[in-house]
């Protein structure tokens, strides 16, 4: 589907209508298909990014819709149902939201934004506490697994977990 | 717009207040052409900027729409101001001819593009424009929207369709 706007500007859209949703960006040095080989490989790249996350498995795709099984690191488990195409990514469960997108940048590189965080239990509403934080570390690991050799990102996951 | 694309996008709205973002992001892609066509014809090169930050304002200030059976009549409203703010907003950095020079007589080439005679339109021309004869609203529902007197919208309408006239006749 063509879109008047780009997918950047989509997540800051939604995120508009999401009250205690912020909203991270940055710019990275690689092109838009390395970007998104990391943040749209939801059983891979996805999961070595965002902070919380141990173990992502997808259970169901049809077209750009997606149903996944998410573990995070404190135990916790979500089905997750969204939609996920290049460039773009919304999953919602009970309990979170997670919005990803990525447009190329006109002065060279890709712009990424994050977006998401715990869900108030069935509201379009994030609880706000630590919401940025989080998603500044999932841009700082996205930014070093873009632009890190391959065997450092092993290296990182091993740490973590 | 047919009825059953219409009562989809009230039934996005209602779920989408209600809590559901799934509801919220196929409401998105379910607007945006819509917003787009109200603001490409006012804003025209900045049509792209208006779009987004109509589309912004319409979801940030979503909750508060009250009945969502007035979603499209509500979304209109914003995506006109938004248009007519950022085409405002672009004009006073790019000063724009004045409607009294155009279109002359004699002037074919200029005389016979549309698009050249919608740009030398001031952005509040080509909102009554865009809302008399693309939207299809009476006089006093356009004046309502965009908070001026009907006589005014009257005027403004008058003056943007003869310069169309004069264009084609040219």
């Amino acid at each position: 589907m063509m879109y008047a706007v780009d997918a950047v500007t989509r997540l800051r859209i939604m995120a508009a209508a999401v009250p205690g949703a912020r909203v991270v960006e940055r710019v990275l040095p690689a092109p838009l298909e390395a970007v998104w080989a990391v943040m749209g490989d939801l059983e891979g790249g996805f999961g070595d990014f965002q902070p919380d996350m141990r173990r992502v498995r997808v259970l169901r795709v049809s077209g750009d819709r997606v149903e996944v099984l998410a573990s995070s690191r404190h135990g916790f488990r979500a089905r997750l149902r969204g939609h996920l195409q290049p460039g773009w990514c919304w999953l919602q469960s009970r309990f979170l939201i997670i919005g990803m997108a990525a447009a190329p940048e006109p002065g060279g590189g890709t712009r990424v934004a994050l977006t998401g965080g715990v869900r108030i239990p069935a509201r379009a509403a994030i609880v706000p506490l630590g919401t940025r934080r989080e998603l500044e570390r999932a841009a700082v690991r996205l930014e070093a697994l873009v632009t890190s050799p391959p065997g450092v990102h092993t290296e990182s996951k091993r740490g973590r977990s | 717009m047919s009825t059953e694309r219409r009562e989809r996008g009230v039934a996005l709205a209602r779920a989408a207040r209600a809590g559901n973002t799934l509801a919220l992001h196929d409401l998105l892609d379910h607007l945006t052409p819509y917003v787009a066509r109200v603001c490409e014809p006012i804003a025209l090169a900045d049509g792209p900027d208006a779009t987004q930050e109509a589309l912004v304002a319409v979801f940030t200030s979503l909750r508060t729409l009250k009945d969502p059976q007035a979603l499209y009549g509500w979304v209109r409203a914003i995506a006109v101001r938004e248009a007519v703010r950022v085409a405002r907003r672009a004009a006073r950095a790019r000063p724009a001819t004045e409607l009294a020079d155009v279109p002359q007589p004699g002037d074919p080439q200029l005389a016979a593009d549309i698009a050249d005679v919608l740009a030398r339109l001031s952005p509040d021309h080509r909102a009554v424009l865009v809302l008399r004869d693309v939207e299809g609203l009476d006089e006093d529902a356009a004046a309502a929207l965009l908070a001026i007197p009907p006589g005014t919208a009257k005027s403004r309408l008058s003056r943007a369709r003869s310069s169309f006239r004069k264009a084609w006749s040219a």
